[in-house]
């Protein structure tokens, strides 16, 4: 059974020559009702190495150049022709709905950092655990995480700033500190001068955090995981 | 199936743009009904450990400012 590695999904058939893949292999398409697969045949799929995620990562840029909307794959998918089709077949109206989101589109990320002054460690609600056995300072922990999941308060003052770039949002807390949340925002192609400008201006309004601006990107964030 | 060795290798070139490849490249993106190749139990020890230098070097920064 021949193995194709999967790097994008696409909403037609790009109208340019779609050029080979991290294996040198050439790009071919597979379409199911009205939406397209671009994969590479390969039979020894290569393993997470940083030159393989920047290859990958290289060729869904290159297809991102060659069509309106695009949905990356995660790194390593593999699957047979029939199969991927079939998948293709079930999972088409979710991907269509992702697709026309992303269309003309494209990602930039917010990594916000704590300030090492303050620290995670140092919230009211963390002082309040101190003393706690072990289990319970497990629970204060989980309810502190929810409780901000919903909000991400430090980066209130920032929204009204990126309100007219921002298509769609998404976040996601790190349980890893310093490193605080990454928000992915959706924004239009072409517009990530902006974007990184009005965050630049309005570094003073966030306290007690730091931010990394990063992008543009593909909207690896904004695809669905069927 | 974890990755130790491939986990190695990308904490030895740690770096601000490798957060973000291996944020967008390995834990997003469509997820096909399909063979996946990998699966990275050291994906939360790259962010911890990029999280730690960012913050490092930004300190160094600014004693040097």
């Amino acid at each position: 059974m021949t193995r194709l590695y999967v790097y994008a999904i696409v909403d037609r058939a790009p109208a340019a020559s779609l050029g080979s893949g991290l294996a040198g292999e050439p790009l071919t398409l597979v379409a199911a009702g009205d939406v397209v697969a671009v994969v590479g045949e390969m039979q020894d799929p290569r393993g997470p190495t940083p030159d393989a995620l920047r290859g990958h990562d290289a060729v869904v840029r290159r297809l991102a150049g060659l069509s309106d909307a695009i949905l990356p794959a995660r790194f390593g998918t593999v699957q047979d022709a029939p199969a991927l089709a079939e998948w293709l077949a079930g999972a088409g109206e979710g991907l269509g709905e992702a697709l026309r989101l992303v269309a003309g589109r494209e990602q930039m990320t917010l990594h916000v950092f704590h300030d090492a002054a303050l620290g995670p460690e140092a919230t009211e609600e963390s002082l309040d655990a101190r003393g706690l056995g072990p289990g319970a300072r497990y629970l204060a922990e989980r309810r502190r995480h929810w409780r901000h999941k919903e909000r991400l308060p430090e980066l209130e003052p920032l929204r009204p700033r990126l309100d007219a770039l921002v298509a769609a949002e998404r976040v996601e807390l790190r349980a890893t500190p310093p490193l605080r949340a990454s928000v992915y925002h959706l924004i239009e192609r072409g517009r990530s001068a902006e974007y990184r400008d009005a965050v630049e201006a309005n570094l003073d309004l966030v306290a007690g955090v730091r931010l990394r601006v990063s992008g543009p990107w593909a909207p690896y964030a904004f695809a669905p995981v069927a | 199936m974890n990755d130790p060795l491939a986990t190695r290798d990308l904490l030895a070139e740690a770096d601000a743009s490798l957060l973000d490849l291996v944020d967008n490249i390995l834990t997003k993106g469509v997820v096909i009904d399909g063979e996946i190749i990998l699966g990275l139990a050291g994906v939360d020890l790259i962010y911890l450990r990029l999280g730690v230098i960012l913050c490092a070097a930004d300190r160094l920064m600014k004693r040097f400012e």
